[in-house]
């Protein structure tokens, strides 16, 4: 008998925790936070503002497939692109407060991330993008995160409003999709995609941390 | 680039294959698996049995994904190593 969906993608996620994490925690380094800080904001504006259109193109391919499992994915994707609306234009001002700008050509590697997306949903099957947002949620920030960093850029509170916000979020996110994954009637090869799906994330998402910490921020703090 | 159709077109019924049929890929017997997580450098030790039976069954593409992310971190700088067991993510 196979286990619960949710319980496998945990599972096949949990290797990934430590390297994902240890990417991040780099990034956060003190020495040149204050530069390296808006690089992150503007990659994540980057990610983020795909995350509605992502989650509005994949309810319309739901409803393109017949089937209560269809409706149900249609229903999630949804309701979760209304709970993620706007958060890009909080990543602007949080840009703005730290006295950046987005970026003009956008970070490769989150282009990547929101792409191959845009191929599994098109292309693949639209319950790919679970596994997605798995990760993405799955990683949300800690909630002493944003004072830490304020306190070590110096940069104004204004700035860290989308870290502070989804540190108070997201928990409750990820539960909401493992619950919809686990009531998805998915076969094991689907269940396989979905998988694919997430560790694909991981590790470009790794890929991004590690890029964005190995740039040279300037070297002041 | 060749005009050769797809295996599908379009995105598949639930029930439906995605990759073709169901059948396990050839060569991919399950211990093997844990044991090759172990060598790139995971530690399942601290996993559970049920656990363990979710990895033993993990399909190439998905073990090959997760060596490479594990090579990530074998391939940064050691001041990125240490901070392997820091919590907390970034993502929204």
């Amino acid at each position: 008998m196979n286990p619960p969906a949710s319980l496998a993608l945990r599972t096949t996620l949990t290797p990934t925790t430590p390297v994902l994490r240890a990417a991040v925690a780099s990034l956060w380094r003190p020495e040149g936070l204050r530069q390296r800080y808006p690089r992150y904001l503007a990659a994540m504006h980057t990610l983020v503002r795909a995350s509605v259109p992502l989650l509005e193109r994949t309810a319309a391919r739901c409803a393109e497939l017949e089937g209560p499992a269809a409706r149900r994915l249609a229903t999630y994707c949804a309701r979760h692109a209304e709970e993620e609306r706007g958060h890009d234009l909080w990543l602007l001002d949080d840009l703005a407060a730290a006295g950046a700008r987005p970026d003009v050509v956008p970070h490769p590697v989150a282009v990547e991330l929101a792409g191959a997306q845009y191929y599994r949903t098109e292309h693949e099957h639209p319950v790919t993008l679970l596994g997605y947002i798995a990760v993405l949620e799955g990683n949300a920030p800690g909630p002493r995160l944003a004072d830490r960093l304020a306190a070590t850029t110096g940069l104004p509170e204004g700035a860290f409003r989308t870290l502070r916000a989804h540190a108070e979020l997201d928990g409750g996110h990820v539960d909401d999709l493992y619950r919809v994954l686990d009531e998805l009637p998915l076969t094991p090869v689907l269940r396989t995609a979905v998988s694919v799906s997430a560790l694909h994330t991981a590790n470009l998402l790794t890929r991004l941390f590690l890029s964005l910490a190995a740039a040279d921020p300037g070297g002041q703090p | 680039m060749t005009d050769a159709p797809a295996p599908y077109d379009g995105p598949l019924p639930y029930d439906a294959p995605a990759h073709g049929d169901d059948t396990p890929s050839p060569g991919s017997p399950p211990e093997p698996t844990l044991d090759a997580l172990v060598a790139a450098g995971f530690d399942v030790d601290a996993l559970s049995e049920e656990q363990h039976e979710v990895l033993r069954t993990l399909t190439p593409e998905e073990l090959a994904l997760l060596v490479d992310i594990r090579g990530r971190l074998d391939a940064a700088a050691p001041e990125v190593q240490a901070h392997a067991d820091v919590a907390g993510g970034a993502l929204f």
